[in-house]
């Protein structure tokens, strides 16, 4: 399981007021924390309080900042391809970016650059019209995504499809329709893409947050989930993780599992 | 294995014409590999597209069949680069050399003939005889040929390059769909035509793998055996992987079984490359030794490598004897699993106690797992008490059982008649067991 840790996301306020006072030490705090709780990836989002024009500047600060404070590639989060780019050129190593969706001009942007940065690119299953339904809608747009990748030469293996899970509180009808989506993706292309979820979504706004997420990420595991964006500080989503580790045969099993699964 | 959306998709003629009743191609694509549509729906597909569809559903390696009857010979099939993934499916095949120019063709044969190995209850043997064109002399090999044909007990292998050697030979032997040892650059379309006629399978040697998977794409023929050329065993190591991985990942050219020939001057030597291309893939090997102390190691290797991990190996279930037991020697009860056998034989052997070890039938399950699912009884075990002939090998009637499955004991006293001691849990502890106990 890659775990893309969530927390430097300037929807968050200790991360908001670190850019508006242009104050590394937050950024620095997140990034070593979520690479001690074993984040193979550290989401950067600016938060939507910066001014578009703002956000190249700030994306690469944060980059650079998080990049410096830990050896982790960082998850470029913006619906900003300007931003997206900014965070690239200063990126060491492979980078994710996310996200595209399966509409045929962001496709058009965001494939491209994948391919000239050599990133990793999140695909989410839906397009203008909104998040579908049923699992085969979402299959649908995948494979627009899938094929897209294919024509501009990005390989699979760096393609993480997002089918897009939505509150179970206002959504719940949702849940089985992304498990079986995950189980499906599978079948598009040999090798298969890889998939990615939000997980937090899982739980907006409900109570139990953290049961809920973890919940949903080990039936999604079961599914075929090969990575989420999650709360990397929550230790029983970790332990949870590692469990379902062993139950899926990816990991050996000893005894002191739980121990293993976070040595890096 | 079904296609992949993304496979069939680069096969449509991607026109959305909407003529299969789908919206797009790519929708169409979708419907295929879901099984909700069938191809000859679309009216603009080439018929090179279905051809590539067709065969991308065929397995990774294709089967490939050498001689007839009796004597046939499976290759080919295989699904997995590591065996603890699923298992590796036909074993490899092992042939003998013998060459034209030997002065007693049908000595060496009858020698051949003779590598035959009983191992753990099962009969294995090689599986071909190469005869090979070294005299250089095409009259000669043919002869040689029918020498072969008419004494062996395995398929043939014809090894000459020269085409018109081949065509006097399959006069002989071509009926028996020998393996045509081979064609190349040079020969290729003569060899091919050859095959083609007999129905016989062909070794395809290319001068390096690129060569090699030009010439299988120019042969249109379905029953080739593979040779990337290399000889030196780190080269054969690696192509033998790359031929393996590829076809895994469907690169057709590279979906047949492979050849390889183990002909270092040293003996030592040649087996133990022999050993590497059996655990590494392929599908025959060639060996020029038929002395049975070279044979049986890799006999034995290919046995082990090819075994399927996902089923508990057996020891036959009957007497064994420990060192050279006596009338007072103990009696060991245990299961046939190999793990739990070979244990408990070993802890005997080590406190250098000769004794009876009487294995169980157990389907290959332990102690414990054979207790829990019903195999391992008082029942099964007097049954075997009295069917092994143990009793006519010892003056006294004592029986010693794992101290796991203590609680048999009473149950099998009563049925067998035999005195049960309760042994230690671990068979670690037989030797101090049987100071302090045994005193029969």
């Amino acid at each position: 399981m890659i775990l893309i840790g969530e927390r430097i996301n300037g929807m968050f306020k200790d991360i908001r007021e670190a850019i508006q006072n242009k104050d590394p030490e937050p950024v620095r705090y997140w990034a070593r924390r979520q690479y001690e709780k074993c984040a193979a990836y550290l989401d950067i989002n600016t938060g939507p309080t910066v001014e578009k024009d703002d956000q190249p500047a700030v994306m690469e600060w944060l980059v650079k900042t998080a990049q410096e404070a830990a050896p982790l590639p960082c998850c470029i989060d913006s619906t900003n391809p300007d931003a997206i780019e900014a965070g690239l050129k200063v990126h060491q190593g492979k980078a994710m970016i996310n996200s595209t969706t399966a509409d045929q001009w962001k496709m058009d942007i965001y494939i491209p650059m994948a391919a000239k940065y050599n990133a990793a690119i999140i695909g989410l299953a839906m397009n203008e019209k909104g998040v579908p339904k049923s699992a085969a809608d979402r299959i649908a747009l995948a494979m627009e995504i899938v094929v897209n990748c294919d024509m501009n030469g990005v390989p699979m293996e760096d393609l993480y499809i997002d089918p897009l899970m939505l509150p179970c509180n206002v959504a719940q009808e949702h849940g089985v329709e992304v498990l079986e989506t995950l189980r499906q993706i599978k079948t598009l292309a040999d090798p298969a893409p890889r998939t990615t979820m939000g997980l937090s979504n899982s739980s907006q706004r409900c109570t139990n947050r953290h049961l809920i997420n973890r919940t949903f990420l080990i039936m999604s595991m079961a599914c075929g989930l090969d990575s989420a964006i999650a709360d990397v500080d929550d230790d029983e989503l970790l332990d949870a993780v590692a469990a379902a580790n062993i139950l899926l045969n990816k990991e050996i099993y000893c005894d002191s599992f739980l121990k293993t699964f976070r040595a890096r | 294995m079904g296609l992949t959306g993304l496979e069939i998709f680069k096969q449509l003629p991607k026109t959305n014409c909407k003529d299969c009743g789908q919206p797009t191609c790519l929708a169409f694509a979708m419907q295929l590999a879901s099984g909700k549509a069938s191809l000859d729906q679309c009216p603009h597909v080439s018929d090179a597209a279905k051809e590539a569809l067709d065969s991308a559903s065929a397995p990774p390696v294709a089967l490939v069949k050498i001689g007839k009857g009796d004597k046939e010979l499976q290759l080919g099939n295989e699904t997995v680069l590591f065996r603890h993934d699923k298992r590796f499916e036909h074993p490899t095949g092992i042939a003998i050399t013998v060459n034209d120019n030997d002065s007693d063709i049908a000595g060496k044969v009858a020698a051949i003939n003779k590598l035959v190995f009983d191992r753990v209850g099962q009969i294995h043997k090689v599986n071909l005889v190469a005869v090979n064109n070294a005299s250089g002399d095409a009259a000669k090999f043919a002869e040689a040929v029918k020498t072969v044909q008419d004494s062996a007990d395995f398929a043939l292998v014809l090894m000459t390059e020269d085409a018109t050697a081949m065509e006097k030979a399959l006069e002989v032997a071509g009926e028996n769909a020998p393996l045509i040892c081979g064609a190349n650059a040079a020969n290729f379309d003569a060899m091919l035509a050859l095959a083609k006629k007999y129905d016989a399978p062909l070794v395809v040697k290319g001068a390096d793998l690129n060569e090699l998977a030009a010439l299988v794409e120019k042969a249109g023929y379905k029953k080739l055996i593979l040779d990337s050329g290399a000889r030196e065993v780190n080269k054969v190591l690696a192509d033998q992987t790359q031929i393996r991985r590829q076809a895994l990942k469907k690169f057709r050219p590279f979906g047949y079984p492979t050849i390889t020939f183990a002909d270092n001057p040293d003996p030592i030597q040649a087996i133990v490359d022999a050993g590497v291309y059996i655990a590494k893939y392929a599908g025959i090997v060639v060996l020029n030794t038929a002395d049975p102390a070279d044979v049986l190691p890799l006999i034995t290797l290919r046995l082990n490598i090819y075994t399927d991990p996902q089923k508990p190996i057996a020891v036959e279930s009957k007497l064994y004897e420990v060192g050279t037991p006596g009338p007072d020697a103990p009696v060991f009860v245990t299961t046939n699993f190999s793990l739990t056998y070979f244990c408990v034989q070993g802890d005997v052997e080590a406190g250098r106690i000769s004794a009876y070890i009487m294995p169980v039938d157990t389907d290959g399950i332990s102690v414990l797992t054979g207790w829990a699912a019903g195999k391992f009884t008082p029942e099964k075990i007097t049954e075997m008490l009295n069917s092994c002939g143990v009793a006519d090998k010892v003056s006294h009637k004592k029986l010693i059982i794992p101290g796991g499955v203590a609680v048999l004991s009473g149950k099998l006293q009563e049925l067998s008649g035999w005195e049960v001691l309760v042994g230690p849990r671990e068979s670690a502890g037989i030797p101090s067991f049987i100071k302090q106990r045994w005193n029969a």
